[in-house]
């Protein structure tokens, strides 16, 4: 955990940087409609995490999915493993891709006006030269029963078969925590030339001890294109 | 119409950009001044029950409240009304920070030993 002014200072070089990338914006390549991240870690935790991202646009149909798993490493450091799997353009579904995500709080929560964190990711493409590298801020700021969660990330993508670039993508989610198992939200996801809204929702079930299942989906309509792109989320993680 | 419409596109990804690298500012500067000290508040946990049990806290600030767990295993500070999920180490002691929150009664337990690990924040309006 940092003090109050290293937590300053570290915002407002993120927020310089973040100025930066936002003049070296690219074409995206990728599906943006992913997760909201939040900015929290609880110690001694490990999880494993389903993700599916099923997209549609009347010219095709893009499916991803990712299976990880978790671990807290010290009370606000948490990393996790992903494998990828996505239908490549002749239909067939296929491991794609091997990734490690870190996630540190940088804040303890509730302590100052919002609440921070940061997340790295690193992913390698299996059967090409193409790597992908992510950072960005997580912001969380609550209103009473009202969440408010922000991501910003920068995203570096290079090697051999693919260019490289710069991509930029924000994610925001206004969730209402009406039980534990039904938190109602939307969700916002931008990412150059794809801008998305739609409704989604979260829950969690505890079971004994630390163990508990959250879930999490989300129905993303393009709003910036005419013609059909809608993105279906669903994210289940079991947490013990 | 493509180029339009990515121009419209990158039109609301930069404003947001701008919107969210305002946040970022505002909010920087607003928590090293927004509030003052905390006061602060204690629990226990002691035979995995939490002492005091029932807990008054005002409302409409900001509080910290101090957790000593003085048992030999870990216990896990947990609750949905206060948005709140933190590990207390055996023989540790933890701060979470809880509000501002409007008068109430909100309930939280041990993850661990909810059974008897169970307690209450009764959040009260001051009278001046």
């Amino acid at each position: 955990m940092i003090n109050k002014k290293t937590n300053t200072l570290l915002a407002l070089i993120f927020t310089i940087v973040i100025a930066i990338f936002t003049s070296l914006a690219a074409r995206a390549d990728g599906m943006v409609v992913d997760k909201v991240y939040h900015p929290y870690v609880v110690a001694n935790e490990q999880s494993f995490e389903w993700r599916l991202m099923s997209s549609q646009t009347s010219a095709e149909n893009v499916l991803a999915q990712r299976i990880g798993y978790g671990q807290s490493l010290l009370e606000d450091l948490a990393v996790e493993f992903f494998i990828i799997g996505e239908r490549d353009e002749t239909g067939d579904f296929k491991l794609q891709a091997t990734e490690i995500e870190a996630r540190w709080m940088l804040t303890e929560q509730g302590q100052y006006w919002a609440d921070w964190g940061v997340l790295f990711e690193f992913e390698k493409q299996r059967n090409s030269d193409r790597y992908e590298a992510t950072t960005g801020l997580i912001f969380e700021k609550e209103f009473n029963k009202n969440s408010l969660t922000l991501n910003f990330f920068a995203i570096r993508e290079w090697g051999n078969d693919i260019q490289n670039e710069w991509e930029l993508e924000f994610r925001a989610q206004y969730r209402y925590r009406y039980l534990p198992e039904l938190q109602p939200s939307i969700e916002f996801y931008t990412g150059e030339d794809f801008v998305g809204l739609g409704p989604g929702f979260m829950g969690v079930h505890r079971f004994e001890g630390q163990k508990q299942l959250k879930w999490e989906a989300g129905f993303i309509t393009e709003v910036s294109h005419k013609g059909k792109n809608h993105t279906l989320r669903f994210a289940v993680e079991y947490e013990f | 119409m493509q180029p339009q419409r990515n121009l419209q596109a990158s039109l609301i990804y930069s404003t947001l950009s701008q919107l969210f690298c305002a946040i970022v500012f505002i909010a920087s500067i607003w928590s090293q001044y927004a509030y003052a000290k905390n006061k602060v508040y204690y629990l226990t946990i002691k035979d995995h029950i939490f002492t005091p049990s029932t807990l008054a806290i005002p409302a409409n600030v900001k509080v910290k409240i101090i957790i000593e767990n003085k048992d030999n295993v870990a216990e896990e500070f947990d609750s949905f009304d206060l948005n709140r999920e933190k590990v207390i180490f055996a023989g540790k002691k933890s701060t979470i920070y809880v509000g501002p929150l409007p008068a109430g009664t909100y309930e939280y337990f041990g993850e661990f030993h909810p059974n008897t690990a169970r307690g209450k924040i009764i959040v009260v309006e001051e009278t001046p």
